[in-house]
């Protein structure tokens, strides 16, 4: 079983919670590295208050401890890419990441305008080709933070696995929403990342929430297993997250450490009968698409 | 009864609006409609729109057409109500009315020498809710108004809510200070300020706080203070920032205060009134602005909202950006 990490933030050492987080797993930044890839999730132009977007200030405290732990001179890149609704240079902009660049002279990709390879990959019976970038296949260290966030029925939770769709640099990404699941794991079975850490202080859930977490992992699986039980939600009915097992990205089991996971649970802003029955009339317009004839 | 045959030109989000509410209107019909978009088109036919053009040219050129809604970019104002009035349209005009004083000056000339009317779109003058708190400042009944302040905070263009709708692409033009002429205070405080204007009579003096928290070179928070002829002092309010909707007036009279808001919704209730009557209590002031235009066209009278209003609102504007009280 792989081992979570849980710490609780502290917003006036940023850093410490981090590097607290990756103790508890016993991770420690390989010695040399020279080009580290850093994928947050930007999603849309949502401000990272609203717990949809992972917060810059997290991000750039992340870069102040990988250069303290390997070297001042590691290249950094923050990856992300076009999709059907963001262009990545406006979301790198109004999100601050452009600010961030700039102080912590780090480089921030568009993958969706990067050389690319391409790569097949087959997830159960599926067959898929897919463009692979070049920042993310030259990175010696990839590093996701994601959010923990509900999203569309089907698919239910946002957080590591999911986070790792924004590196598929085809910005046309809607195309792939029929096959969501074997999507989701068939890039992660091309592009492994190696370590997780979860910005967790803003979560949304069904509003955004100050959770206060951090939380660390080298399993992907893992730790998304533990992010749908802080949401409320069974992770043996989560399809992309059995299927990443089954594919061996990680394992969907895992050894927690650090602070009880039933504190962030009962913190967590979850889908009460109101909100379940609101999402169902919802749905049943979109499918019908009487939705767009209200004007709604 | 004279029938005015309508063309609208830029079927966007507020397009699309004036699309749904002029096709319930009195004394009116959407003969034709202007966009680039052809799946826009394909919708505006299946909804009963005789003719569909990609070219805005071809709808000046149609005969039948007798006026045109412009819902186009604001960098595209100024060369569409030129060819429009020199096509002798009437003209609906979306604000603000252009991107600066010299393009505004332009576009009321343009009209003028043409001799079409031009109406500026301020679905706030048209709203029940304002139009009463307009009644109770001319019955007198709030004294003389020391102070307003108004608030209009919105999700913004690039800032939809994250927890209702589905991301929308935003166009380009909206992340360009040379193509929008300016932030939110453009945006949503020339609202504010035609509609304060209206209460109050014109701005004698405003001074402007402006915030970027969105990075961009156009802000995105504005706090104005402003006065007016008649010593009224309002603190203005406008932003992007927020998911949540805020559409505010409070009145501080000397005998009585007043409040009107302008509110969403539930979206289940929009949807029954939208199946009911074809529009919603949330856009009641885009219908009626409308319907106005038609009267107007109709019975040959004066829009209450002219290309005038929006070349003053637009000066108060530019005077808010010079006068900053703390430059960032």
């Amino acid at each position: 079983m792989s081992l979570v990490g849980f710490v609780k933030f502290n917003n006036s050492n940023i850093k410490e919670t981090v590097r607290e987080s990756l103790n508890l797993i016993g991770y420690s930044f390989p010695g040399y590295v020279q080009n580290i890839v850093i994928k947050p999730n930007l999603c849309y132009y949502w401000d990272c208050t609203t717990g949809q977007t992972t917060d810059p200030r997290f991000v750039a405290k992340l870069i102040e401890l990988i250069r303290d732990e390997t070297s001042s001179n590691t290249d950094i890149s923050i990856v992300e890419s076009d999709a059907s609704a963001m262009l990545c240079k406006y979301a790198f902009r109004i999100l601050g990441y452009e600010k961030l660049a700039r102080k912590y002279n780090v480089k921030l990709v568009n993958l969706s305008g990067d050389s690319y390879r391409y790569t097949r990959v087959t997830v159960g019976k599926v067959k898929f080709q897919f463009m692979v970038p070049e920042t993310i296949m030259n990175a010696d260290l990839k590093i996701n933070v994601p959010k923990i966030k509900y999203t569309m029925s089907g698919i239910e939770l946002t957080c590591a696995l999911k986070n790792i769709y924004g590196c598929n640099p085809n910005p046309k990404k809607f195309k792939y929403h029929r096959m969501l699941t074997e999507t989701i794991v068939a890039l992660n079975k091309i592009m492994k990342f190696d370590l997780c850490i979860v910005d967790g202080n803003v979560v949304s859930g069904v509003k955004p929430r100050k959770l206060g977490l951090v939380m660390a992992s080298q399993d992907n699986v893992a730790i998304d297993v533990a992010a749908a039980e802080i949401a409320g939600l069974n992770p043996k009915k989560i399809k992309y997250i059995q299927l990443a097992e089954k594919e061996n990205i990680g394992i969907a089991s895992y050894i927690p450490k650090g602070i009880p996971i039933n504190y962030f649970k009962a913190r967590y802003p979850r889908k009460d009968f109101k909100r379940k029955l609101m999402d169902k009339a919802y749905t049943f317009l979109l499918l019908t698409g009487l939705n767009k004839k209200l004007g709604l | 009864m004279k029938l005015i045959n309508l063309g609208i030109i830029g079927l966007g989000y507020i397009g699309q609006i004036h699309l749904r509410h002029a096709r319930k209107l009195v004394n009116a019909r959407v003969t034709a409609v202007a966009d680039i978009s052809e799946k826009a088109l394909r919708k505006a036919k299946r909804s009963g729109v005789k003719k569909v053009f990609t070219n805005y040219e071809d709808t000046l050129k149609d005969p039948e057409i007798d006026a045109v809604i412009i819902a186009l970019p604001t960098h595209l104002h100024l060369k569409c109500v030129r060819d429009a009035a020199e096509a002798k349209k009437h003209i609906f005009l979306e604000k603000p009315i252009a991107r600066n004083v010299e393009e505004a000056k332009e576009i009321i000339l343009v009209t003028r020498k043409n001799d079409v009317k031009l109406m500026m779109g301020y679905p706030l003058r048209f709203n029940q809710q304002f139009i009463a708190l307009k009644r109770k400042i001319n019955d007198g009944t709030l004294g003389d108004i020391e102070i307003a302040v108004a608030n209009y905070i919105s999700t913004g263009p690039f800032f939809h809510r994250a927890d209702v709708h589905t991301p929308i692409p935003v166009p380009e033009w909206w992340f360009k200070k040379e193509l929008i002429g300016g932030g939110v205070l453009i945006d949503l405080g020339s609202h504010i300020i035609n509609l304060l204007r209206w209460y109050f009579g014109e701005i004698t003096d405003i001074k402007s706080h402006l915030g970027y928290r969105f990075n961009t070179d156009f802000e995105d928070k504005a706090v104005c203070l402003a006065t007016f002829e008649n010593r009224t002092t309002a603190i203005v309010n406008v932003g992007w920032f927020s998911q949540k909707y805020q559409l505010k007036i409070e009145l501080l009279g000397t005998v009585d205060h007043a409040m009107a808001q302008h509110q969403p919704t539930n979206p289940m209730f929009t949807a029954i009134q939208m199946l009911i009557t074809g529009t919603s209590q949330f856009y009641q002031g885009h219908k009626a602005e409308l319907q106005h235009f038609v009267d107007c066209l109709v019975y040959n009278k004066m829009p209450l909202s002219t290309g005038e209003d929006g070349l003053k609102d637009l000066k108060a504007i530019e005077q808010a950006y010079k006068n900053q009280i703390i430059q960032l």
